[in-house]
């Protein structure tokens, strides 16, 4: 009878702490993430250096879900598959006008800053394109029509006299191809970015013809944004996430060598090839605390409403007062 | 002669597949372009994909979400097909919709799918199941179709009850269309794994070479191509063995000639 007692003690303290160790994991959460390459080191860091991150893993646990560009993600946000992902201020806006999504942006990723590298479009060397009007009847490439770089481009070309519907036939043409497409004549010019940028002016014979930072500064490239209703539920571990995305930048900007381990490790780069560029001065800007430039991405909104991509949107209504990176 | 011919015929598919490189290797070397590596550069790109132990991962991801995608896919597909085959009631409610259906690339749904089932493994395998199940639900129907009526009735007159028709006449008379199917539907099975991880993705085949594609590392993407080449050329290989041995019975036994001279 004792022996039977003691078997059914046992059978219920192993139970217990079967529950007892259900319990906490029951009460982490898992925060859906959507990421897409390049240029996101301190989600990279996230992903490949778990360890250096205290709350991840514990306080709250990452699904990670590569994107190919921020467009599927605006989407996949609006119906409610993500919780936190990349964006673009023109895909995030569009989500909000085409798919009544209400979303917080909680930090960024990457900017033009100034000095530093900005998307420009480049001509071959002996174009006889010599400034901006005299695109002309020519063939653009452009990475994505309607997408977040056409905005200044289109007011750029306005301001030069020339029309982008009417003067110059736009050809979508994506970064990676760019240099293949110009040097090979099949545009006249077209636009570049890094890491291609930097292989095309290494080996030569293309020139810069314009840059966006020309009609606009600190030109907001990808930003980090949240569903809205997602961080009124769950503020703590939205908060945990973008203190470590804040670190994860930090890392990043601190210990070069190691990002291009992690950046390679991501992108399956060679380190040669990311070390031309990343990090570098011909790179795009980072701000130490992954803070979004919310004036910046406001003036964007207007350049892409002036233009008729958007109608006029307020920046305010995504912001968050207090869940913003940099969080300590 | 004879040994000639013999070997002529079973070194041909290597013989093709070297000619298709030493094409694409003189094609690159005339275009020098970077997006157009040469076959030889493609081929050194392979050993550093397989000895990497995540890029093994990621393969085995896609194989496990294709092979389940397409076994759900012909286990549904195989007795719609038959029933469609046997009963024209089956037939005139499903054959609209299949016709609806069969043209739209299953590709083009991921997005739609996505929105509905998320971005996980479940949204994947159900694109691959759609590739999958109409080519084998198509020739499971035609060849239930074509079986001579006078074994039915010869079945049902040795009392034979409509199901064991089906399971002992309809099914085995049909298994060399349904087989042919299955392996169209591989193949297929095999574009759609690679489509299915286009847009999101958390592992797979997809993951390594749209990265590499986004990247402009064009030795990885032809390699990847290479790869999923010889995965296709591997399972085609197996599916006809087992597909030769099941229906060895309805192969002639003795080799056509394929012309005169």
């Amino acid at each position: 009878m004792m022996l039977k007692c003691s078997k059914w003690m046992l059978a219920a303290g192993a139970l217990a702490a079967v529950l007892a160790s259900v319990a906490p994991s029951k009460a982490q959460q898992t925060i859906r993430v959507g990421w897409t390459i390049p240029a996101e080191e301190s989600k990279y860091w996230m992903m490949r250096r778990p360890a250096e991150f205290p709350d991840l893993g514990k306080t709250y646990k990452v699904e990670w879900t590569q994107f190919q560009g921020t467009a599927p993600m605006t989407q996949a946000l609006a119906a409610g598959a993500l919780d936190c992902a990349t964006q673009a201020p023109l895909s995030l806006a569009n989500g909000v006008v085409g798919g009544n999504l209400k979303a917080y942006i909680v930090a960024q990723h990457v900017y033009e800053k100034p000095g530093g590298f900005s998307v420009y479009w480049a001509v071959m060397d002996d174009s006889p394109i010599k400034k901006i009007s005299d695109l002309k009847g020519k063939t653009v490439g452009i990475s994505v029509i309607g997408g977040g770089t056409y905005g200044p481009f289109a007011m750029l070309l306005k301001k030069n006299g020339v029309d982008p519907a009417k003067d110059i036939k736009l050809v979508e043409v994506g970064f990676a191809v760019s240099e293949d497409a110009l040097r090979q004549g099949r545009v006249d010019a077209v636009n570049m970015n890094q890491p291609f940028a930097a292989r095309a002016e290494a080996k030569g014979g293309t020139r810069k013809l314009f840059s966006l930072s020309e009609e606009m500064p600190n030109i907001v490239h990808i930003l980090e944004a949240c569903r809205a209703d997602f961080v009124d539920k769950n503020p703590d571990v939205v908060k945990a996430y973008v203190r470590d995305i804040t670190s994860g930048m930090k890392k990043a900007l601190a210990n070069r060598e190691e990002t291009l381990k992690v950046v390679s490790e991501v992108l399956k780069a060679p380190i040669p090839v990311l070390d031309t560029y990343l990090l570098k001065d011909n790179d795009f800007g980072r701000d130490p605390g992954a803070a979004p430039n919310f004036p910046a991405i406001q003036k964007m909104l207007d350049i892409y409403a002036e233009t008729g991509m958007l109608p006029k949107m307020d920046v305010a209504q995504f912001k968050h007062p207090t869940i913003v990176a940099p969080l300590q | 002669m004879t040994v000639i011919r013999a070997f002529v015929s079973r070194s041909a598919p290597l013989m093709a597949c070297l000619g298709l490189l030493a094409i694409w290797q003189v094609a690159a070397l005339m275009l020098k372009t970077d997006s157009f590596p040469g076959a030889w550069e493609a081929i050194k790109a392979i050993p550093s994909i397989l000895g990497d132990q995540e890029s093994l991962i990621n393969i085995l991801a896609s194989i496990r979400r294709m092979a389940i995608g397409f076994s759900v896919a012909v286990l549904v597909s195989i007795p719609l097909g038959l029933m469609m085959g046997r009963s024209r009631a089956v037939a005139s409610f499903f054959n609209p919709l299949l016709m609806i259906t069969y043209p739209v690339p299953k590709a083009a749904l991921m997005p739609i799918i996505l929105l509905w089932l998320g971005v996980g493994d479940i949204a994947k395998m159900l694109v691959i199941f759609l590739g999958v199940s109409l080519p084998v639900i198509y020739h499971s129907f035609q060849g239930a179709k074509a079986i001579e009526e006078k074994m039915l009735w010869s079945g049902a007159a040795m009392g034979l009850s409509a199901a064991q028709r089906m399971i002992r006449i309809v099914l085995p008379a049909a298994l060399p269309e349904i087989l042919t199917g299955c392996r169209t539907g591989l193949v297929l099975a095999l574009i759609t794994m690679v489509t299915s991880e286009m847009i999101a993705r958390q592992s797979g085949a997809g993951n390594i070479l749209f990265n590499a594609l986004d990247m402009g590392q064009y030795d990885t993407v032809y390699a990847m191509i290479i790869i999923i080449g010889a995965m296709g050329i591997g399972l085609d290989a197996a599916f006809e063995r087992l597909r030769a041995r099941l229906v060895r019975w309805s192969e002639p036994g003795f080799e056509i000639p394929l012309s005169f001279a």
